[in-house]
C-alpha cells in the first residue's frame, strides 16, 4: 500500500461565538480507510468542531481542505456532495413515514410526477442489508427500536458516495449489543475506504474502533495519538488533566452528617433501579455518570416529577411525593438542567419567574403582594448577583449565567432543606461557575444538604464531598477523599476497568 | 461582560415602559369610534353607545372567562352552545318552580344557573385533563351535546318564560339602570373587575399564566397544572352563565339560534384584545375592548349606508384583520 | 299541470278520505334539523302527522330523519332509500344541492314529494306542496300600502337564500309606486337576537319609522322587545309572518302593533304527507303542486290558526 493522500484536513480551525472562541487552532488530518476518533469533556468543543468539518457551522479562522485543495462549505448539504455527511446523535427521523420514504427523504426518486415507491423500497431495503441488518423498508419508522433508527439514520447517511463519515455519540442511546452491531457496520464503512470521524465519551468503544485518537480540551487540541499506544484510562487522563484547583472554594466536609435524605431500592421504570444511598446534613453529594446514565431521572423520581418506586425517608420520617408541591413543601427542591424547558418561564419577567415556585408566600388576603415581591426581586439581584439590563426583561432574555442564578434565587425562595442541582453550570462562563460553586459550598455550610448532578467531572471533585457513579441505571460505585478523582470517576462511569480487560484478553 | 447589575429599586415607570401591545385594542377602539363618528353623528349618541355597550354585555362576559382558558392554553369552543343550553334549563326551571315570590325564584334560578354553568365548564375542564385529550375536541363534542340537548328540551321551537309577572320582575336585569348606566354594563363592568384581579393580583391567576407559557416549568415549580387548567374551564362555565343571566330577561327566551357562533365572536373578543392564542398572556380589559370592537362594527355597519347589506360580513371581516395588522405593526416597535 | 290553492282545509278533507284498507306502505321523511323557529315547527307537525296517520292506516311505516345541514340530509336520503321506502316527503335545506341526491332516489321508482323548496329540475317531483313566498312578501306589502297609506318603513330580511329573495321581490312588487318608502334593509338572519340588534340600530338611525316589516314571527319578537326599549311610539306597526303561536296569540288579542300576521305554515310537511299517504291508500290523484296560500291572519279569523299545543 502506497502512502495515501488525507481524505480531509483541518489546519489551525477556529470558531467564536458571540466573541467567545470556543475551539481555537486545531489541526486534524483524516486518511482513508481509516477510523479517527476525537475524545473530550463536555464543551471541550467536540461538537462544534464536526459541525464545522460537516458545513453545518462556518468556521471563525483557519481552514479545511478535502484532498489537498481548500473548500469553504456553504453548508450541509453542500458538503454532503461532496462526500462528508454527518450522523447526528439525536434521531432525526419522520416517526411516521416508513424507513425508505425516511431514508429518501427529500431526495424521492419519482417517475414522471410520482414517487417511485417500488423503486425506493427496493433501494432502503439494499441500504439496510448493507449495513448488515434486515428490515421492512415499507414499516414506520414509529415501530423501530432506537438501534433500528440509527441504522436507519446511517443507511440514509450513507446512501450514495461517501468519503467521510462523522459519526456524533452514536451509542449514546444504544445497548451494548447494539454497539457492538455499529460498530461492525463501522467497520465496513472503514473496510469500503472511507474514512470515519467518531465521536464518542465511551473510551472502551473508541479503544476497539480507532485507529487514530484525538483529544480536545478546553476547545483545543491536546493531542493526536495511534489509538494502539494508548489504553482508556491513559485517554480519560488526557481527556481531564488541567489545573482548575482555583475555581473551587476551600471546604471542610461535614464530620458527621446525620442523614437527612435517605433512599433505598428506589426505582424509576425505565431509567432506574436499586438506587440507595444517603444524603447527610450539611453534605454535598456529587452524582456522577455518563448521559443517560439514569442521574436526573433518578432526581426527578425522588422529587415526584416522575413515577417512582421505593423507599424515601426525609429526616427519618418515610415520605412520598407525588408531584414537585408536594416534595417542595416537604424542603425537597429539584433545579431541572433544562433550564429553558422546565426552569424558567422565558417569555415572563423576573418577578414572575422568581416568585412563581413561592407564590403563597407572597400572597396577602388572596391577592398577590407586588411590594413584597419587588422587595424579594431586590434582595435576590443583591444575594445572588443577577446582572440585567433592566428589571422588566423578560427571563429569556438574560445570559445562561443570570439564568442559572435567578431558578436558584426562585427556588431557594421556598427555603429547602433538601437543594438537588442538576448540571449546575451548563453552558456557564467560568466566571458565573466559580460563583456558583461558592454559593452551593455556603449552602452547605449553612446546613442544608446538597446534591449535584454534573457531566463535569473536575466540578463535583472540586466541590462534592462524596460522588456516586451510576451507569445504566445503576448506583456503581461510591467515592470519597482520595479515590475521588476523575480518573476514576471515568473507570467507574465507563465501565472501562472490565472492558479494558476483556479487550486485553481478545488481542492476546 | 456588558450586562449590568440592575438598579435595586424600581425605576419610575415612563410612557416609554408602555407596553404598546396592551394599548393597541384601545388604540382601534378610538380609532373605530371615530369612523363611526363620521359616517353617522348618531352613533355617538349616548342612547346609541349604551346599547351597543349593553349588547356587547354576552360576549364581553364570556370572552373574559375565555381569557382564563386561552390564557392557561386552552380552547373553549362550546360556550354557545352552552349559553343555550343554560338559558333553557334556568327558563324550564322558572316555569316549572313552585316557588312563590317573583324575586325568591328569579334569586333561585340564578344560582341554578350559575351551578349549570359552572358544571358544564367542569365537565369540559375534567375531560381536557384527566381524559388527556385535546380542548379543541372536548369542547367541539361539547359544543354538539350543549346544542343538542337545548334543542330537545325546545322540541326544536323556542322555550319562553310563561309567566309575565316573572318576565316583567327580571326584565330590569337587562333594560333596568342604575345611576344612568345601564345593567348590563355593570355586569360587564364588575365581571372584567373581577377577571382582571383574578387574573393580575392573585396566585391562581399567575400559574394560569405560568401553566400557558409553560407546562412543565409550571410543574416543576410545584404547581397543580391540571387543577389550574380545570378550574379555567370552570371560570368559564360561570361566566357562560352570568351572560345568560343578563341573555334572558331580554327577549324571555331560549330559541334554537340563542348563542350561535357565539365561541368564535369570544375567541376573536380575546385575540384583538391582546391575549395570545398559543397561552401565557392574558388581558382582560383587552378582551372587553375585543367584544367591544365587535359590536360596534356590526352597529356601524347597519347605521352607515356604506355598503350593500350583502357585503357586511365582507367588511366586517376585513375590519378585523385590519384591527389585528395595526396591532402587530404597534407591538413590533417594542 | 293542475294548480291547487289549498288551505289547512287539506287536512280535514283527507282525513276524512282515510279507509281501512291495509297495506303495507313505508314513506321517508327528510326535513332540516330544528334550527329556528319555523323548522321547529315543522319537526314538530311531522312527528305529530306521522302519529295520525300511523294510527289511521295500520300497514303505514313512517320514518322522519332531520338533518343539520344539507350535505347530511343528502347522506341521509341515501341511508333511508336502503331501508326500502314506497316514498319519499322532503324539504331540502337547499335546492341547487339536493337535486341531484333527490334524482338518484326518484330514479329508484320512489315516489317524491317536495315540500316548501321546489327542486332545480321541476320533473323530479311528483307532489310539490309549498307556502307561496313572493305572495307573503305581497300580502304584506298590501296589507301596508292599504293600512298606512303612506310612510316610512324598515325591513328585516333572513338570510340571504332564495325564500328571502322572493319575499323581498313580492314585497317590493306591491309597495311599488305607493306613499310607502322603504328606508332600510338588513339582514336578522332569521334570529331573534340579531333581529333585535338590527332593530336597536335601527331606531338610532331613523328618528321616525312607520313599520316595520320582518318577514318572521322569531325576528319579530326581537324587534318588538327593541321598540319596548326605546320608548319610541313612532312606529306603528310590526308586520311579521309565518304564524308563530305568540304572534297569532297577540292579533287575536288585538294588539295594536302587530295587527295582523301572513301565514306560512311549517304545518305544511303535515298537508305533504297526509297527500301522500293518500296516494297509496285512496284512489284520488295527488300529483301537481299544491300552493298553500299566504293567508292573511287578522283578528277575525286569528283563533283558526292557533295551535297552543305547537312549540312554534
Amino acid at each position: 500500500m502506497s502512502a495515501p493522500a488525507p481524505v480531509l484536513e483541518a489546519r489551525g480551525l477556529s470558531k467564536s461565538f458571540g466573541g467567545i472562541e470556543v475551539l481555537r487552532g486545531i489541526d486534524l488530518t483524516l486518511m482513508p480507510g481509516e477510523v479517527h476518533a476525537v475524545i473530550g469533556e463536555n464543551g471541550a468543543g467536540k461538537s462544534t468542531l464536526m459541525k464545522l468539518l460537516s458545513g453545518h457551522l462556518a468556521p471563525s479562522g483557519g481552514e479545511i481542505r478535502l484532498d489537498g485543495a481548500r473548500v469553504a462549505f456553504a453548508g450541509p448539504v453542500a458538503a454532503e456532495a461532496l462526500g462528508i455527511v454527518l450522523v447526528h446523535q439525536e434521531i432525526l427521523l419522520a416517526p411516521d413515514l416508513t424507513v425508505a420514504q425516511n431514508i429518501y427523504l427529500g431526495r424521492e426518486i419519482r417517475r414522471g410526477p410520482f414517487v417511485d415507491d417500488p423503486t425506493m423500497n427496493a433501494g432502503a431495503a439494499e441500504a439496510v442489508a448493507a449495513l448488515g441488518a434486515a428490515l421492512d423498508p415499507r414499516i414506520a419508522v414509529r415501530r423501530l427500536s432506537i438501534a433500528q433508527r440509527q441504522l436507519v439514520q446511517i443507511a440514509r447517511a450513507l446512501l450514495g458516495t461517501r468519503r467521510v463519515v462523522i459519526f456524533d455519540e452514536p451509542t449514546a442511546s444504544l445497548t451494548p449489543r447494539e454497539t457492538e452491531a455499529l460498530l461492525g457496520v463501522i467497520r465496513e464503512i472503514r473496510a469500503g475506504g472511507a474514512a470515519v470521524l467518531y465521536i464518542s465519551h465511551r473510551l472502551p468503544e473508541v479503544k476497539a474502533i480507532a485507529d487514530q485518537v484525538t483529544v480536545l480540551r478546553d476547545g483545543a487540541l491536546v493531542t493526536t495519538r495511534a489509538a494502539a499506544g494508548l489504553d482508556p484510562h491513559a485517554m480519560a487522563e488526557l481527556m481531564v488533566g488541567r489545573d482548575v484547583s482555583k475555581l473551587y472554594p476551600d471546604r471542610a466536609p461535614p464530620e458527621t452528617a446525620a442523614p437527612v435524605l435517605e433512599v433505598e431500592d428506589f426505582d424509576v421504570p425505565g431509567f432506574v433501579s436499586g438506587a440507595r444511598f444517603r444524603l447527610g446534613r450539611g453534605e454535598i453529594l456529587g452524582f456522577a455518570g455518563l448521559v443517560g446514565a439514569g442521574r436526573t431521572e433518578l432526581m426527578e423520581g425522588i422529587a415526584g416529577l416522575r413515577p417512582g418506586r421505593g423507599r424515601l425517608r426525609l429526616r427519618g420520617a418515610p415520605v412520598r411525593f407525588h408531584d414537585a408541591r408536594e416534595s417542595q413543601r416537604a424542603g425537597v427542591v429539584y433545579l431541572s438542567e433544562d433550564r429553558k424547558g422546565k426552569g424558567l418561564l422565558l417569555g415572563q419577567d423576573l418577578t414572575v419567574n422568581l416568585t412563581l415556585a413561592a407564590l403563597a408566600r407572597f400572597t396577602r388576603a388572596g391577592l398577590v403582594d407586588r411590594g413584597r415581591e419587588a422587595a424579594a426581586l431586590d434582595r435576590a439581584i443583591a444575594d445572588f448577583d443577577i446582572r440585567a439590563r433592566s428589571r422588566a426583561l423578560d427571563a429569556g432574555q438574560l445570559s445562561g449565567g443570570n439564568q442559572q442564578k435567578l431558578l436558584l434565587a426562585k427556588m431557594m425562595l421556598l427555603e429547602p432543606e433538601v437543594v438537588i442541582i442538576d448540571e449546575p453550570t451548563r453552558g456557564i462562563d467560568i466566571g458565573t461557575k466559580e460563583q456558583i460553586y461558592r454559593w452551593i459550598a455556603a449552602l452547605a455550610a449553612s446546613g442544608k444538604s446538597v446534591i449535584v448532578v454534573s457531566s463535569e467531572m473536575p466540578e463535583l471533585i472540586g466541590i462534592c464531598d462524596r460522588v456516586l457513579v451510576m451507569r445504566g441505571g445503576r448506583i456503581v460505585g461510591e467515592l470519597a477523599g482520595a479515590r475521588m478523582t476523575e480518573t476514576e470517576i471515568a473507570v467507574l462511569a465507563t465501565g472501562a476497568s472490565e472492558k479494558e480487560a476483556a479487550m486485553m484478553a481478545e488481542s492476546a | 461582560m456588558s450586562e449590568t447589575p440592575v438598579a435595586s429599586r424600581p425605576a419610575r415607570r415612563s410612557w416609554r415602559d408602555l407596553d404598546l401591545r396592551a394599548v393597541a385594542p384601545f388604540v382601534a377602539l378610538a380609532a373605530l369610534i371615530l369612523f363611526g363618528a363620521s359616517l353617522n353623528p348618531n352613533f355617538v349618541s349616548v342612547d346609541n353607545l349604551l346599547n351597543v355597550l349593553s349588547r356587547s354585555a354576552f360576549i364581553a362576559i364570556i370572552a373574559v372567562g375565555a381569557t382564563f382558558v386561552i390564557s392557561a392554553g386552552g380552547l373553549d369552543l362550546s360556550v354557545g352552545s352552552m349559553s343555550a343550553f343554560v338559558a333553557g334549563t334556568m327558563i324550564l326551571f322558572i316555569n316549572a318552580a313552585p316557588v312563590g315570590g317573583d324575586v325568591a325564584l328569579i334569586a333561585l334560578a340564578m344560582t341554578m344557573a350559575l351551578v349549570t354553568g359552572a358544571l358544564c365548564g367542569l365537565a369540559n375542564g375534567l375531560f381536557v385533563t384527566l381524559g388527556r385529550l385535546e380542548p379543541f375536541i372536548v369542547t367541539l363534542g361539547t359544543m354538539g351535546i350543549f346544542r343538542a340537548l337545548t334543542v330537545w328540551l325546545a322540541e326544536g321551537g323556542s322555550i319562553a318564560v310563561r309567566s309575565q309577572e316573572v318576565r316583567a320582575a327580571y326584565r330590569p336585569v337587562y333594560f333596568g339602570e342604575l345611576w344612568g348606566v345601564p345593567a348590563p354594563v355593570i355586569v360587564i363592568l364588575v365581571v372584567a373587575l373581577l377577571g382582571a384581579v383574578i387574573l393580575n393580583r392573585t396566585a391562581f391567576g399567575r400559574h394560569v399564566i405560568a401553566v400557558g407559557s409553560n407546562e412543565e416549568v409550571a410543574r416543576y415549580s410545584g404547581i397543580p397544572v391540571g387543577r389550574v387548567r380545570t378550574l379555567t374551564y370552570v371560570i368559564q362555565g360561570v361566566c357562560v352563565a352570568i351572560a345568560v343571566l343578563v341573555y334572558v330577561p331580554r327577549l324571555g327566551s331560549a330559541t334554537a339560534t340563542t348563542g350561535l357562533m357565539w365561541e368564535l365572536q369570544a375567541i376573536t373578543a380575546v385575540v384583538i384584545g391582546g391575549t395570545a392564542l398559543r397561552g401565557g398572556v392574558g388581558r382582560i380589559w383587552g378582551t372587553v375592548c375585543g367584544a367591544l370592537i365587535l359590536e360596534l362594527i356590526g352597529n356601524i355597519m347597519v347605521l352607515s349606508d356604506l355598503v350593500s347589506e350583502y357585503l357586511i360580513g365582507a367588511v366586517q371581516g376585513a375590519i378585523i384583520i385590519v384591527a389585528m395588522l395595526v396591532q402587530r405593526a404597534l407591538s413590533r416597535g417594542r | 299541470m293542475k294548480k291547487l290553492l289549498l288551505g289547512l282545509a287539506t287536512a280535514a278533507l283527507v282525513a276524512g278520505m282515510a279507509s281501512a284498507q291495509d297495506k303495507d306502505v313505508t314513506i321517508a321523511v327528510s326535513i332540516p334539523a330544528a334550527d329556528h323557529g319555523w323548522t321547529g315547527g315543522v319537526v314538530y307537525h311531522a312527528e305529530r302527522a306521522k302519529e295520525l296517520l300511523e294510527a289511521a292506516h295500520p300497514g303505514l311505516k313512517i320514518i322522519v330523519k332531520t338533518s343539520p345541514d344539507g350535505a347530511s340530509q343528502a347522506n341521509a336520503l341515501e341511508d333511508l332509500v336502503t331501508q326500502g321506502v314506497d316514498a319519499l316527503v322532503t324539504l331540502p335545506h337547499n335546492s341547487d344541492e339536493l337535486t341531484d341526491p333527490i334524482r338518484s332516489v326518484k330514479d329508484q321508482g320512489i315516489f317524491v314529494t317536495v315540500v316548501d323548496r321546489a327542486l332545480s329540475d321541476p320533473t323530479i317531483q311528483d307532489l310539490y306542496v309549498a307556502g307561496n313566498n313572493p305572495e307573503l312578501g305581497r300580502v304584506a306589502g298590501e296589507y301596508l300600502k292599504e293600512n298606512l297609506g303612506s310612510g316610512d318603513v324598515v325591513v328585516i330580511r333572513g338570510l340571504p337564500i332564495v325564500i328571502d329573495e322572493e319575499r323581498q321581490q313580492g314585497f317590493d312588487a306591491a309597495i311599488a309606486g305607493s306613499g310607502i318608502n322603504v328606508l332600510d334593509k338588513q339582514f336578522g338572519n332569521w334570529s331573534r337576537d340579531d333581529a333585535f340588534k338590527v332593530m336597536q340600530d335601527y331606531l338610532t338611525k331613523f328618528p321616525k319609522i312607520d313599520a316595520v316589516w320582518c318577514q318572521d314571527d322569531d325576528m319579530a319578537v326581537g324587534v318588538l322587545e327593541a321598540i319596548q326599549q326605546s320608548g319610541r311610539t313612532d312606529i306603528k306597526m310590526v308586520i311579521g309572518g309565518a304564524g308563530m303561536k305568540e304572534m297569532i296569540k297577540k292579533v287575536a288579542d288585538g294588539d295594536p302593533m302587530i295587527p295582523v300576521d301572513v301565514l306560512y305554515p311549517p304545518a305544511m310537511v303535515a298537508t305533504a304527507m297526509e297527500l301522500t299517504v293518500a296516494n297509496f291508500y285512496d284512489q284520488v290523484p295527488v300529483r301537481g303542486n299544491y300552493i298553500l296560500d299566504a293567508t292573511l291572519i287578522t283578528k277575525d279569523n286569528a283563533e283558526e290558526f292557533y295551535f297552543p299545543d305547537s312549540p312554534f
